[in-house]
């Protein structure tokens, strides 16, 4: 019996701590509450910050910043809907177009977020968002191949592009990206044909070659789990963000990565306000903080992905990054291409996802 | 003092059920909030050939990982059941101190344990074998299912066990029952409201799972969770995937029907149960 008072006490002694720990947090509300006005809800990727930003912002601007994570633009999408009031988001590209057609974010003020002039071209100006009327870039990127050097040639995976993929000598040692927009963005683009396309023979084309690959090599289909398969040298091939195989090559020197010629999704998230922001000032302030150099430096150099800021980019180019072939996204490929929200082709091709891994 | 009860069980199950009813039956577009009420969301599931298989797939996994609980479950409830106060109470500790880990860090782990650079392959290579593929296998799926769902099952079972009356072992004996006679004629009937719960308990869950699946099946196979889960959070068609939300809760309602009229036919007094 001895041992069931040791536990009754732990038990006692961890919901006392508890209840410790919602003081605090109660205590801490009250404090916050005080310079309410100097506040923003900041809704972000998860582990895609510096460790000091949001801390220095608040010191410099004596503000208060509370911070939420989600892990799919969609995930964002949905909560934004339900009515839930944020002051900045960081959607990806689709994203904003949508946001956009519907009407829920407002403009930014130019006259505060001064600092898009230290941003480069190859992210501003894009088509989803033409002169950035609506958004700040806050990190951009391809995606591609990262491939371990001690299975895979080199040459052959340049002169092969994305088909390496469905040699059968790879049975096995393939991981896709698990989501219907990049799975079909391979094949679409393998095939020579747009990822955006809504031709129904090109993506019958495409499903066929997706099946053609599961006959082939029995892919599998993974989402962030790729980063610590990949880093432990789990499989030959994987399809991967280039931000997270800029992580992968720091941890695992065997492997590189390769953005296929015959074209990939450039994608870039940008931060935005949505039209029921409680405080839209701050906010502007707090991206045009968030373009300065040090705030960009720090999350590059924590997260990986490519810095829109031209200094920094420069920076990681030829110092912490030089020899990382994912740092380097590539902007001078014609077959490159941004991705389109398109609702009609999301349910199609998520249906035929379905069919291929059933 | 009902009342608070009423309101909460409104909130929490009713409200959410006709949400997934009034989705089910409605056609997709939530940017115009006017409902056009359908079937098509029905017709798709019952017209491709692909989910119908991916529901079978679904039930036999489950039914294996079930099954296999029961035959793991049942002698390590009785051996809990049968040791001294003290020593069963240690037992039962064991077995509930996995569960207080959140059990997707648990998948989790089983991924660095069966991957081919985890555990086990290095514990075989030293015997020159491998490296063997465990992930991205049924075994690991159902490996997985069986390690998470366990400890309802052996908590279930064990609870009936321990609430047996001896003396009907006592009364068996007396009569001239051998110790096998008495546990296949006494204790084992008396014991089934146990195993039906612990069956509901394991069952459920494993029928509808999606991040073991996910996990340890490398994604390679969809099973309805899955399904389930892509149609709400990457393809945005909440209508299809309440349809099959509204499917699933039918296969689930009628196999609990079965369970329960099989433990009524062994158990027709029904003494024993709750």
């Amino acid at each position: 019996m001895k041992i069931q008072k040791i536990l009754t006490a732990v038990a006692l002694s961890l919901v006392l701590a508890g209840c410790n720990n919602v003081k605090n947090t109660i205590n801490n509300e009250e404090a916050k509450s005080e310079n309410a006005k100097n506040e923003i809800k900041f809704y972000n990727w998860g582990e895609y910050i510096g460790p000091d930003v949001i801390e220095n912002f608040e010191k410099q601007y004596d503000a208060h910043v509370i911070c939420e994570y989600f892990d799919s633009n969609e995930m964002m999408y949905t909560k934004l809907l339900a009515g839930e009031s944020y002051d900045v988001l960081v959607p990806s590209d689709y994203m904003i177009e949508r946001l956009i057609k519907e009407d829920m974010i407002q403009p930014i003020n130019k006259d505060v977020v001064t600092n898009l002039e230290l941003v480069t071209d190859n992210v501003k100006n894009l088509d989803y968002d033409k002169g950035n009327v609506y958004s700040a870039p806050y990190f951009y990127g391809s995606v591609g191949i990262v491939y371990d050097t001690t299975k895979v040639d080199k040459n052959e995976i340049e002169t092969k592009g994305w088909d390496i993929l469905k040699e059968e000598k790879f049975k096995g040692e393939v991981y896709m990206y698990d989501s219907e927009r990049d799975t079909f963005m391979v094949a679409l683009k393998a095939l020579g044909y747009s990822m955006n396309t809504e031709n129904e023979e090109e993506i019958e084309q495409a499903y066929q070659w997706l099946l053609d690959q599961k006959e082939k090599v029995s892919p599998s289909y993974v989402t962030d789990e790729v980063i610590d398969d990949m880093a432990n040298g789990a499989k030959a091939l994987a399809v991967v963000y280039s931000g997270d195989a800029a992580y992968i090559l720091e941890d695992n020197p065997d492997m590189e990565y390769w953005a296929p010629t015959q074209g990939t999704n450039i994608w870039s998230d940008g931060m935005v306000i949505p039209k029921n922001a409680g405080n839209p000032e701050l906010a502007n302030k707090f991206i045009n903080y968030m373009l300065e150099y040090e705030p960009s430096l720090s999350n590059t150099q924590e997260v990986g992905y490519s810095s829109p800021n031209k200094e920094v980019f420069e920076e990681m180019v030829n110092g912490e990054f030089k020899d990382n072939s994912a740092y380097r996204v590539r902007t001078d490929n014609k077959n490159d291409e941004v991705f389109h929200d398109n609702e009609k082709l999301r349910t199609k091709l998520s249906d035929l996802l379905i069919k291929i891994k059933a | 003092m009902v009342y608070p009860y009423i309101v909460w069980a409104a909130v929490m199950i009713v409200i959410p059920m006709l949400l997934i009813l009034l989705y089910a039956f409605t056609a997709k577009g939530n940017s115009v909030r006017a409902f056009v009420f359908t079937l098509d969301n029905f017709k798709k599931f019952f017209s491709d050939p692909v989910f119908l298989s991916v529901l079978e797939r679904s039930l036999y996994i489950a039914v294996v990982t079930t099954v296999i609980c029961v035959l793991l479950g049942y002698p390590i409830a009785y051996i809990i059941a049968r040791s001294s106060n003290i020593s069963s109470a240690r037992l039962l500790l064991l077995i509930t101190i996995p569960t207080w880990i959140n059990t997707l860090v648990r998948t989790y782990a089983w991924r660095g344990i069966l991957d081919k650079t985890g555990i086990i392959n290095y514990g075989l290579s030293f015997f020159g074998i491998g490296p063997v593929k465990f992930l991205e296998t049924n075994f690991a799926v159902v490996l997985g299912m069986v390690y998470n769902f366990l400890p309802f099952m052996i908590i279930q079972i064990y609870n009936t066990l321990n609430k047996l009356d001896e003396n009907y072992l006592y009364a068996a004996a007396d009569l001239g029952a051998t110790k096998f006679q008495a546990f296949l004629k006494v204790t084992l009937p008396l014991s089934v409201p146990g195993i039906v719960s612990g069956i509901t308990l394991v069952f459920l869950p494993a029928v509808s799972s999606f991040f073991i699946p996910k996990l340890l099946g490398g994604g390679q196979y969809v099973l309805i969770g899955n399904v389930i889960e892509s149609q709400f959070l990457t393809a945005g068609n909440w209508n299809f995937g309440s349809a099959l939300s509204l499917i699933m809760a039918v296969v689930i309602i009628i196999s609990m029907a079965v369970t329960r009229h099989i433990d009524k036919k062994i158990n027709p007094e029904g003494e024993y149960e709750d």
